[in-house]
């Protein structure tokens, strides 16, 4: 797939969609926003991590994206999916979608995941999902600035952490690790009084702001 | 379950099983288990779990971090006060097995992830997998080990603290001896007594060996009224042969010997027999209005049956004392056995007057919980009689008299608070008065044919101990029942089976499972679920191991040391016993009647923490002594 076909692949996508797909789609768009200034105890979030072949946005290709649920300040294996982009993209997304429904996602480097996300969904499914993204490679920082206080790579906060997982970069293998990062988050926000997602917005964007 | 899923539940998987007891959990238990555990993150310094939560939720699994288990309370139940826990450890076991608050406060003392398993999943959990309920009663069985072995501690210091009926005289001496060798001039003697603020005096000699005591109670009766001339020497007046006990006996043996002998002063004496002290029966009873001795002396010199009732009171009000003070039901069911025990023979004897029987050969039997010396409070009248026929006399005539004269000495005890029988298990019941070999066919049929009647004869009758006249008598019905029960293997079989039928009422969610009685809903019956599981186990042992006593606890303990149980293993048992006997005691405390419904009964709910704690190591005792004749009789 070519960068001309991704640019193209939008809007005829949508038009091949499945009923089914439309029929999700069509819910997506019609729920609710999330309630941003409810406790995290309330906030269902959604980790995601994408898994590509590189990590060139432009030649890469995205493989998959894992999902992972923090209801509550809790991590259950049952809340959880991962999509395959092959070999059905637009049913996994569609899929993808359902899951995450209007929940703030999560990452770790939003740069280049939401890109990854992005894209996909408008090549895939012709739309592209705006969800609230909140990235922790920048909130982490300021959370845990006892253990590392700059703008550091997965690596670093795994080890940080001490995170194991049961295989590395997968994309639900990291994105285990991403999750226990969210939960520490979370509860070391509530401790120092950042109890809902939009005070870890806020966070992030006074950080991005500070290091601009 | 998703794909997804499966990676993240098998993750789990992983981590549980680098950690015991996890790694050897059945493969579908650790899998239903890591596909219900949710992880939680604890920032440091915060409380995971507290007693203030109420009944525990979640069952924790420490995946990462430091957490500490502090005690909280008053009450320290375990050896540690705050304790440590590591990746792999988890908690709260007791706690969420009990389906009650914790007791301890759980801190994540750095940063900690844990997994958490819901309480319904914990219990589905226990009852999927044998390794993981193995690990937890293993683990609530360890902690009440160390509770019981904490609690005997915390009791020992209150025990110091207010002298129990245990404690050796040597600790009871409150001053050095007052005494005088026989040649002192008995004037200087009392004189010195004056001095002194002494009840007694006592005579040394010259290697302060005691040879006699003068008291305050002697001074009329040898002194006063006799005119003795106080410029004599004391040797002259004083008793001779004075009651001296040894100084590690304990208070509760110098009561009996006060009791028996009827003095109010034992002297104390070393090794060497040479004089330590005086101990008094104030020192012994202070805390207690009515001492042994006055009852015992009112049940000797007690003339009819109204001056017994009132001995019989006394009795009742003499336990609850002693109850008060703290002794222990060993010793308390004794003292109330040994009390029991004159009075009726003080009735047998009046009746014996009464029937014109003095030259009679027989032996007054008492049966149950008389013949082991475990009278409660509440006991009705088990007894029956062993005679011999005097050669020429028609047997059908005899026997009525003798009958006649049960049925007086059963009115009588009736009468001081000893109910009659409802089985008319008595002694002027005329299958229960019988010769010795109507007594060994009676055991014999029993022991040959051991159908369900039998062997609930067999519970009540094989406990029997001879309390008045030829003692003999019974002593040859015991060793012909030993050897001929001792050799029926059936026979011991069907009692084995028959002692297991009541299983002690442990929960396996609960800590107790109570009675579904309507009467008495929540409480347990300590005599029935309780000391009766002790009590049917140790008859059995006694018999297989010719063991004569008729009480629990010698049975148990000489029994438990001829088939090699370890005597910690045997203490614990016995003291699991003690333990229901003295809860008995003390519900019956309230109650003035005798068998009155409540008696024996228990409501868990309302015991302290630390009772609560011991009552559930009792039943545990009694659980394992029914597992060791469920596999001694491969039950």
């Amino acid at each position: 797939m070519n960068w001309l076909s991704r640019l193209v692949g939008g809007s005829a996508a949508a038009e091949k969609l499945s009923p089914e797909l439309k029929g999700i789609l069509e819910k997506w768009k019609d729920a609710p926003e999330p309630d941003l200034g409810r406790p995290h105890f309330e906030t269902r979030y959604i980790v995601l991590n994408t898994e590509a072949s590189g990590l060139n946005l432009d030649t890469d290709r995205l493989l998959a994206i894992a999902a992972l649920g923090v209801r509550g300040g809790l991590l259950s294996p049952a809340d959880a999916v991962c999509c395959a982009l092959e070999p059905d993209p637009a049913g996994g997304l569609g899929t993808l979608l359902e899951f995450i429904g209007k929940a703030p996602v999560v990452v770790f480097n939003t740069g280049f995941n939401k890109a990854l996300i992005e894209r996909a969904f408008e090549e895939h499914l012709g739309f592209t999902p705006e969800w609230q993204w909140l990235d922790l490679q920048w909130i982490l920082p300021v959370l845990f600035s006892e253990k590392i206080s700059g703008q550091v790579r997965l690596n670093n906060w795994i080890e940080a952490f001490g995170l194991e997982t049961f295989q590395r970069h997968h994309a639900l293998g990291d994105g285990l690790m991403i999750a226990q990062m969210l939960i520490a988050a979370l509860g070391r926000g509530s401790a120092l009084g950042a109890v809902t997602a939009r005070s870890l917005i806020e966070m992030e964007r006074s950080r991005r702001a500070a290091r601009r | 379950m998703t794909e997804a899923t499966e990676m993240l539940v098998g993750a789990s998987v992983d981590f549980l099983c680098r950690h015991s007891p996890f790694n050897r959990m059945e493969r579908e238990a650790l899998e239903f288990l890591a596909s219900r555990l949710a992880l939680a993150f604890h920032p440091k310094d915060s409380v995971i779990l507290s007693p203030e939560m109420g009944q525990v939720k979640h069952f924790f699994i420490i995946q990462r971090g430091k957490v500490q288990a502090r005690q909280t309370g008053n009450v320290s139940v375990t050896e540690y006060s705050s304790l440590n826990m590591d990746p792999g450890e988890c908690f709260p076991i007791g706690a969420i097995s009990a389906q009650r608050p914790s007791t301890n406060t759980y801190i994540a003392v750095e940063d900690s992830f844990c997994f958490q398993l819901p309480a319904e999943d914990f219990m589905s959990l226990m009852q999927m997998s044998p390794v993981f309920h193995l690990f937890c009663t293993q683990y609530i069985a360890s902690l009440l080990n160390q509770s019981r072995q904490q609690l005997q501690i915390q009791f020992s210091q209150r025990a110091a603290e207010q002298q129990t009926m245990t404690t050796p005289l040597g600790q009871l001496i409150k001053r050095d001896p007052v005494s005088v060798t026989a040649e002192t001039v008995t004037r200087a003697a009392l004189q010195q007594m004056a001095d002194d603020h002494v009840g007694c005096m006592v005579v040394v000699d010259a290697d302060r060996k005691p040879i006699g005591i003068l008291t305050q109670s002697d001074l009329l009766t040898r002194l006063l009224l006799p005119a003795f001339d106080l410029s004599r020497p004391i040797g002259e007046v004083m008793s001779a042969s004075p009651h001296v006990m040894s100084s590690s006996a304990s208070a509760y043996d110098a009561a009996l010997e006060m009791a028996t002998h009827g003095v109010r002063h034992l002297l104390v004496v070393d090794a060497e027999e040479r004089l330590l002290g005086v101990v008094s029966e104030r020192d012994l009873f202070s805390l207690q209005r009515i001492g042994l001795r006055q009852i015992r002396a009112g049940i000797e010199s007690a003339s009819d049956v109204d001056a017994l009732q009132q001995a019989s009171r006394d009795i009742r009000q003499l336990a609850l004392n002693l109850i008060a003070q703290g002794i222990g039901a060993e010793q308390l069911t004794r003292f109330i056995s040994a009390l029991n025990d004159a009075l009726t023979c003080r009735i047998i004897e009046l009746c014996i007057d009464r029937h014109e029987l003095h030259d009679a050969e027989f032996a007054w039997l008492a049966f149950g919980s008389e013949g082991r010396h475990e009278q409660t409070l509440s006991t009705d009248q088990d007894n029956g009689l062993i005679y011999v026929l005097p050669e020429g006399v028609a047997q059908e005539a005899y026997k009525l008299k003798l009958i006649a004269f049960a049925r007086s000495v059963n009115e009588d005890l009736a009468a001081c608070g000893f109910p009659l029988c409802k089985g008319n298990i008595m002694a002027s019941n005329p299958e229960l008065c019988l010769t010795l070999a109507e007594w060994k066919n009676r055991f014999g049929s029993w022991i040959r044919e051991p159908d369900p009647k039998a062997l609930l004869n067999a519970s009540i009758f094989f406990d029997f101990r001879s309390l008045y006249g030829i003692e003999k008598l019974a002593e040859q019905l015991r060793s012909w029942l030993l050897a001929n029960a001792k050799t029926n293997t059936t026979f011991l079989h069907m009692m084995a089976g028959n002692a297991l039928t009541v299983p002690p009422p442990l929960g396996r969610i609960r800590d107790f499972v109570t009675d579904d009685d309507p009467q008495h809903p929540g409480t347990i019956d300590l005599k029935k679920s309780g000391a009766r599981l002790f009590v049917d186990a140790a008859r059995i042992l006694s018999l297989r191991t010719g063991v004569t006593s008729s009480s629990t606890v010698q049975r148990l303990r000489q029994a438990g040391q001829k088939l090699g149980w370890s005597s910690d293993e045997l203490s614990a048992i016995i003291e699991g016993f003690n333990f229901i006997q003295l809860l008995r005691l003390r519900s019956q405390h309230l109650d003035t009647e005798h068998d009155a419904p409540g008696d024996n009964r228990v409501n868990p709910d309302q015991l302290n923490e630390l009772d609560r704690r011991i009552l559930k190591e009792a039943f545990r005792q009694a659980r394992k002594i029914q597992l060791r004749l469920k596999l001694d009789y491969q039950l």
